[in-house]
């Protein structure tokens, strides 16, 4: 019983765990062509904010392949519910 | 019992699918900068932690970097041209030599970013989510830009120059462009700077970049390639909507309205605490508490001190010289009495009697942060 059931869920899982990295992948098609994508996952906003990212984006040349999908991951990800997170410091480029 | 681990599981999962595609954000390493805060590497924006920023003049390599656009490709200085046409008597293009022939002055001057200290706004907006360190002091040198105009013989009738750089937008991004009104084109601290603390980086906007101390960073155009006097103000996304403030202070939250925005010019009067760092713990002991402070085209006057959440203040002392555009430093000795939890903040005034606020406006963009200082920091038994 309790194996059909891990079974049960870890293949769930592994269906939200794909959409989760499908969404992430579009993303980084759409996105990195013009910055990386510390620029995104370093902010908290809300969903009308993410949009509206989306928007000023779109008019400045991003070609979304599934626009509902992305905002979805970034709301999920990178709302402004979630806590802020620990800034990345760069390696040492003095030579 | 299940769903609490379907939970857990679920979350473990989809949280290392997350991590993987944060593949793409692989370790950066920024040639010639030394560890810094990384809130992107392509282009590049870099915070200065604040432990760098405790002597006057920032190091090169210590100092922050803004870019809102890539960066162009490595500019030739033989092949260098600065054009100037527009509404001028004499169109020409000017050498790096041509520059370099006229009188050159040094202009301390602290450069800040515009949105320096948006993280620090609520509710957030988006933007890049500066702390304290987008911000840094240097020793920029060239020629004033009035000189450097009277050799193209700008028109009585030019109210403004518009300025552009070498970089160039990606994709249908806008080409960064700014426009400045001829009061501070004219002004004798308004420079082309052809270095920076004696340094020629290019990170950093050289062989050529616009000083216009006192005012935000967004006006201090790098790799200038072009100028052109004007009679209007350049009508580019960088000067409108880019970079405008609300008229008067919108309730949190409040989307912008379009037509009642203005350009921003100097920057408030601000002061920041580099040490002790925030939530660090110290010893029951003597500790110097030290920071910076500036204050637009102003001097800074005073900065007060309270180690006690502001019930008390104590005037911090203040480094030399006292110059208009240039930060001073501050320090002041502080002995706690007995271990506990201590909330420091640090509150600047400057030569035209402007006191930085508890609260700052405020606005859509999160530019102008210059909120009181502070940090907590935790005094422990020796």
């Amino acid at each position: 019983m309790r194996i059909a059931l891990l079974l049960l869920v870890s293949s769930a899982v592994w269906a939200a765990d794909q959409a989760t990295l499908e969404r992430g992948q579009k993303e980084e098609r759409n996105c990195i062509p013009c910055h990386s994508l510390r620029i995104v996952h370093s902010q908290r906003l809300s969903r009308a904010a993410w949009n509206r990212e989306l928007d000023k984006m779109a008019g400045w040349g991003a070609k979304y392949t599934d626009r509902d999908a992305i905002l979805e991951y970034l709301v999920a990800n990178y709302g402004d519910d979630k806590p802020a997170g620990k800034p990345e410091i760069s390696g040492d480029g003095r030579r | 019992m299940p769903l609490t681990r379907r939970g857990i599981f679920a979350a473990a999962l989809t949280a290392a699918a997350v991590r993987r595609l944060r593949g793409a954000d692989d370790p950066a390493v920024i040639p010639g900068k030394r560890p810094m805060i990384l809130h992107n590497d392509r282009p590049e924006d870099l915070e200065s932690p604040v432990t760098y920023l405790n002597t006057w003049v920032t190091p090169v390599d210590s100092f922050f970097v803004r870019q809102h656009i890539p960066r162009p490709a490595a500019i030739d200085v033989e092949a260098y041209r600065l054009t100037i046409n527009g509404m001028v008597s004499k169109p020409v293009e000017l050498t790096l030599s041509e520059l370099r022939k006229l009188p050159q002055y040094t202009v301390p001057a602290t450069l800040e970013c515009t949105g320096n200290g948006r993280g620090f706004y609520t509710p957030k907006v988006p933007g890049i989510q500066w702390g304290r360190g987008a911000v840094g002091n240097a020793e920029w040198r060239g020629p004033r830009l009035s000189d450097v105009l009277k050799l193209a013989g700008v028109s009585q009738s030019a109210t403004y120059i518009e300025i552009d750089g070498a970089d160039t937008g990606v994709a249908a991004t806008p080409d960064f462009i700014r426009s400045m009104p001829m009061t501070k084109v004219m002004h004798p601290a308004t420079l082309l700077a052809l270095s920076m603390n004696g340094e020629t980086p290019a990170i950093h906007g050289f062989p050529v970049r616009l000083i216009v101390p006192g005012w935000d960073g967004t006006s201090w155009v790098k790799w200038v390639t072009r100028i052109t006097p004007s009679d209007k103000m350049s009508a580019g996304f960088f000067m409108n909507p880019g970079y405008r403030i609300p008229k008067y202070n919108l309730p949190p939250g409040t989307p912008a309205r379009p037509a009642e925005l203005e350009v921003i010019e100097g920057m408030p009067v601000k002061s920041t605490i580099t040490a002790p760092e925030d939530q660090a713990k110290v010893a029951v002991a003597a500790t110097t508490i030290r920071g910076f402070a500036w204050a637009r085209e102003n001097a800074i006057e005073r900065v007060e001190i309270s180690t006690d959440g502001g019930s008390h203040w104590r005037d911090a002392q203040l480094s030399q010289p006292k110059l208009n555009f240039a930060w001073r430093l501050w320090q002041i000795e502080w002995k706690p009495a007995q271990p506990g939890y201590y909330t420091i903040l640090s509150r600047a005034t400057d030569s035209a009697g402007r006191v930085q606020p508890v609260v700052p406006a405020w606005n859509p963009s999160g530019y102008l942060w210059n909120g009181i200082d502070r940090i907590g920091v935790t005094v422990e038994a020796a």
